[in-house]
């Protein structure tokens, strides 16, 4: 079988500073993939250079069975990964509804025509109004994205990522800067809309990745220092000390 | 929020079939302006005007079809209207010679031209975004100027080319030879052309324009090529320029270097500026008032140019959304009924404003006189007043007043702006309940 | 063989003052973002102050004093007019400076009239410095070439030893990290502003009477000085340089060619109809044009421009 997403030896530097080392990762199909790691890990670079928003040093990338190496960040997504933001990325001056709507429009098959009208994609427009519902966003249909609360932001930034309906999904911290309500139905959301996709995501709430995640992956200064199911992260020794610390104590 | 699904769709399409009916009155309204506007203007000053103001609407919107839709500043885009417009041109030349065409579908061919000039140009530019990309457009208008001016073979040199647009084939009776009966023309292709961009705006380009215009970055991995979304646009927008470049052409039958240059690039600009980016009536709006102040000001006074770069400032400092942009935000406030005690707050600017504006005008109408007097010329009225520029103290009074005026303004416009805040916070607050 | 020397020579005097407009726009763009539309309008500013200047009392005054002069607008523009705009965004500020170029170009012939006024080189260096097969070399070209490699060394200094510099250096290749670093970033980009400003006002006061001084000469120069900082890459110094000497030498090299574009490219097997409307066209007919020719150019094999450091 075929991982979603396969990373092989990446590297990763700025100048002189090394950020990734040898990076190697297989994520199975269907099933919900975390990584963590303290602060300046590289967390965020990797998503980086999984959809090709910065250039590989080293390393090649595989997406179900297909090297996306080098590739632009649209023609990766045209080929099944979507992605979402850890600095809330939205329109700022379109609707929450005209934001999902942009997000689903690629897999709608709206290509570029001038000619035909938007509303009539009308399967489109229903996928849009039922993220909207679950996303609990149903009221704020007509707002435009800079006059939503944080919390309504980071609920649509999540949106675009899934609404496309991508085979694999990045998000990267869902969760930041979310109440503990808040991050409960995003759990919820994340579970049902994860169904018969690949999710892989940078947490770092430990409730949220012990609850959500069938494997994590533990990165810690530019390194992968454990990889596997909860139960074994959570026993491994290097991962208590590089990482977890008290807070394994508390989950154990 | 648990709303059965039918109920929702039911809402959304009633929504969809009211504003489908809003915009077919619209329209239809504009139809009827348009067929009784030169019945209202019939002197040849008024059919000019409207006819200028009909090349002019389509211009700015194309223009803001980049500006206001795609987040674009182009710096040339008189190029594609010119070109467009000697296409138009040379076409007109052969139908003269007795080429079976009817002159009134020739802005088609500004079209063409357009949009095929539109393809390099865009290919260079569109892939780079903001000061880049219009930095690059400045550099090829200046090329497609020099380019002009280099082959008089084609463009005419100095003179330009010109053709007569009564040459052709009548249609219906009409060989459109008089200003009355080109109006009609031109009129039909404003209307074309505008319904035609507004219905740009309603598809999947048109919206991805939007969002290229909002955030590049996250359209890359929306799945599209922002370069390419650019691209296309440009190449829209090239189109529409072009369709007013060919209605210029038949306008007024002869093409010059100045119609691709620098200042009709720069009028355009400040049309659609002032008219409001952020609206689809904001360029319509625009090149109405300035066609119009530029026409009758244009004749009052040499100042013209500097007050339309003064205002074109103001607009930039004080009120980036233009006129539309001004209409836009109070239109709740009137809704909400609190126009009357706004209305109190503004009134009580106006008489600072207008010592404000004396003074400006005062002092640009003597500078202007003193470089006529200068070169031999009578200086000539201000205000009903004999005005002497090279007396010294005849200064001093619009400089006491503009600086009066200013200070003034500049204590009062804190209370007025407050009183905006406060009526349109309490105008949202209502509709939010 | 020595009018070729001549040749060179002149067009390393333009190019180095081009060069001494666009640093000063690129350190602009770089740091700020902003292009600034009237950076070629106080250029023009630069040279009629002078003028002024020069007329009550004479131009070594007025080699200081002007360009002071134009750096006080600058920081009062920066100031009191691009600060204040700065809210509504880089689009609002590129307009800005449009109408601002607009009204100089306006304002300045209501002062000083439409048509040339007698700026003159000054008489102390108005003397042939050399004669070379029988053609003189006037010495105002050599202080003109002097004041520029000065200028040069003393930015190169600026940037590369001083503190400010540092800062400025770090602003233009990462505009949001210096902020967070604790520098007074708005105080920067009015010093940066006016510097700019002023040295656009010193390339106008040494060649406003080297060429001549009219209204249109913002205009004239304005649109090369964007060509040379795109083509340069935005922010970039040394990218700047190249392209200014490049486009000053070509230029200048070109008004002296007046072979025809048919014959030339015949010479080269490229058939292009020696009697036809291109075929005509001389290479000093289109030495206009070759500036954004080459920008085109450029920037269609390297959309970033020679030496692009910015994205935007």
């Amino acid at each position: 079988m075929t991982s979603a997403l396969s990373l092989r030896g990446l590297y990763k530097s700025f100048g002189p500073t090394s950020i990734l080392r040898d990076i190697s990762l297989d994520i199975a199909a269907g099933t919900r993939h975390t990584i963590i790691g303290p602060n300046g890990a590289g967390k965020s670079t990797l998503f980086h250079l999984i959809t090709g928003r910065l250039r590989l040093d080293r390393g090649e990338v595989w997406l179900a069975g297909e090297n996306i190496t080098g590739l632009s960040p649209h023609a990766i997504f045209r080929r099944g990964l979507a992605r979402s933001f850890q600095v809330t990325s939205l329109f700022p001056r379109l609707s929450v509804f005209e934001n999902l709507r942009i997000a689903g429009m690629r897999n709608a098959g709206c290509g570029h025509a001038f000619w035909r009208r938007l509303d009539g994609f009308a399967e489109l427009a229903e996928q849009v109004e039922e993220m909207l519902t679950l996303l609990e966003l149903g009221p704020r249909r007509d707002v435009a994205a800079d006059a939503l609360a944080y919390a309504e932001q980071r609920a649509l930034e999540i949106g675009l990522a899934l609404v496309g309906g991508a085979h694999t999904i990045l998000l990267d911290e869902p969760t930041a800067g979310m109440s503990r309500a808040e991050t409960e139905r995003t759990v919820t959301l994340l579970r049902r809309l994860s169904a018969g996709r690949t999710l892989v995501m940078i947490e770092h709430d430990l409730s949220v990745v012990f609850d959500l995640a069938d494997t994590i992956t533990v990165l810690a200064d530019g390194g992968v220092i454990a990889s596997g199911p909860p139960a074994s992260v959570r026993g491994d020794a290097r991962v208590r000390a590089a990482y977890l610390g008290a807070a394994a104590e508390v989950l154990t | 929020m648990s709303q059965p699904a039918t109920t929702l769709a039911a809402t959304k399409s009633r929504h969809a079939r009211q504003g489908g009916l809003k915009i077919a009155l619209v329209f239809g309204l504009a139809i009827v302006v348009a067929l009784i506007a030169p019945h209202l203007f019939a002197s040849g000053f008024g059919l000019s005007l409207l006819n200028r103001m009909a090349i002019a609407i389509v211009f700015a919107l194309s223009f803001n079809m980049l500006l206001g839709q795609g987040g674009m500043l182009d710096f040339g885009h008189a190029v594609f209207f010119g070109l467009g417009g000697f296409a138009t041109m040379h076409l007109l030349k052969w139908v003269d010679g007795g080429l079976p065409l009817p002159v009134a579908l020739l802005p088609l061919a500004g079209a063409l031209g357009g949009a095929f000039v539109a393809v390099p140009a865009g290919w260079i530019s569109t892939r780079r975004e903001g000061t880049a990309f219009a930095m690059i457009t400045l550099g090829i208008a200046e090329l497609a100027v020099a380019l002009v001016v280099m082959i008089p073979q084609w463009f005419g040199g100095e003179e330009g080319v010109s053709g007569d647009r009564s040459g052709g084939m009548p249609l219906f009776g009409f060989d459109f030879g008089a200003a009355s009966q080109i109006y009609y023309v031109l009129a039909f292709w404003a209307l074309i052309a505008a319904a035609l961009m507004w219905g740009v705006t309603r598809t999947p380009l048109g919206r991805l324009a939007n969002a290229v215009r909002d955030n590049p970055l996250r359209v890359d991995f929306l799945g599209y090529d922002p370069a390419r979304i650019r691209f296309l646009t440009f190449i829209l927008s090239g189109f529409f320029a072009g369709i007013a470049g060919g209605m210029q052409a038949l306008n007024d039958e002869i093409l010059t270097v100045s119609n691709i240059g620098s200042q009709a690039s720069g009028a355009v600009l400040l049309m659609t500026y002032i008219g409001g980016v952020g609206t689809f009536s904001g360029p319509i709006i625009g090149a109405v008032l300035i066609t119009l102040l530029q026409m009758a000001l244009g004749t009052l006074t040499d100042a013209w140019q500097l007050y339309s770069g003064l205002i074109f400032v103001a607009m930039v400092l004080w009120a980036p959304g233009g006129i539309s942009g001004i209409i836009r935000s109070h239109a709740p406030i009137l809704r909400g009924g609190l126009g009357g005690r706004l209305l109190a707050a503004y009134l009580a600017l106006l008489p600072a404003a207008l010592v404000t504006l004396a003074g400006i005008i005062g002092l640009a109408e003597l500078a202007y006189r003193l470089q006529a007097v200068r070169g031999g010329g009578k200086p000539g009225h201000l205000f009903g007043l004999a005005v002497s520029p090279t007396t010294p103290w005849q200064w001093l009074i619009p400089l006491a007043l503009f600086l009066f005026g200013a200070a003034l303004l500049s204590r009062l416009a804190p209370g007025a702006r407050a009183a905006w805040q406060e009526a349109a916070a309490f105008a949202a607050g209502r509709r939010g309940r | 063989m020595q009018e070729a020397l001549f040749v060179l020579l002149n067009g390393l005097v333009y190019g180095l003052l081009l060069f001494m407009l666009s640093s000063g726009l690129t350190l602009i763009v770089g740091m700020m973002g902003v292009l600034n539309f009237a950076h070629a309008s106080f250029y023009m500013l630069g040279a009629y102050f002078a003028y002024t200047i020069s007329v009550g009392l004479g131009f070594w005054p007025a080699l200081i004093a002007a360009p002071l002069l134009v750096g006080v607008l600058g920081v009062a523009v920066e100031r009191y007019g691009l600060r204040a705009v700065h809210r509504h965004g880089k689009l609002a500020e590129l307009l800005f400076t449009v109408g601002l170029a607009f009204i100089i170009g306006e304002i300045v012939p209501l002062i000083w009239g439409r048509s040339a006024v007698p700026y003159r080189v000054p008489a102390l260096l108005d003397f042939p410095a050399f004669t070379l097969g029988g053609i003189q070399y006037q010495a105002y070209r050599l202080f003109m070439m002097a004041v520029s490699v000065a200028i040069f060394a003393g930015l190169y200094a600026a940037l590369a030893r001083t503190r400010l510099g540092l800062v400025i250096r770090a602003a233009l290749t990462h505009p949001d990290m210096v902020a967070m670093l604790g520098h007074d970033v708005p105080r920067v980009f009015t010093l940066v502003f006016g510097a700019g400003c002023a040295l656009a006002g010193l390339a106008g006061v040494i060649g406003g009477n080297a060429f001549t001084t009219t209204p249109g000469m913002a205009e004239a120069l304005g649109a090369i000085v964007f060509a040379v900082v795109i083509m340069g890459g935005l922010g970039s110094i040394p990218g700047a340089l190249i392209a200014s000497l490049a486009i000053g030498l070509i230029q200048t090299v070109s008004i002296t060619l007046d072979m025809p574009l048919g014959a030339m490219l015949g010479h080269i097997g490229l058939p292009l109809d020696p009697h036809g409307a291109l075929g005509q066209i001389t290479i000093a007919h289109a030495a206009p044009a070759v500036p954004y020719l080459m920008l085109v150019l450029v920037l269609a094999l390297h959309p970033r421009g020679l030496m692009g450091a910015r994205a935007d």
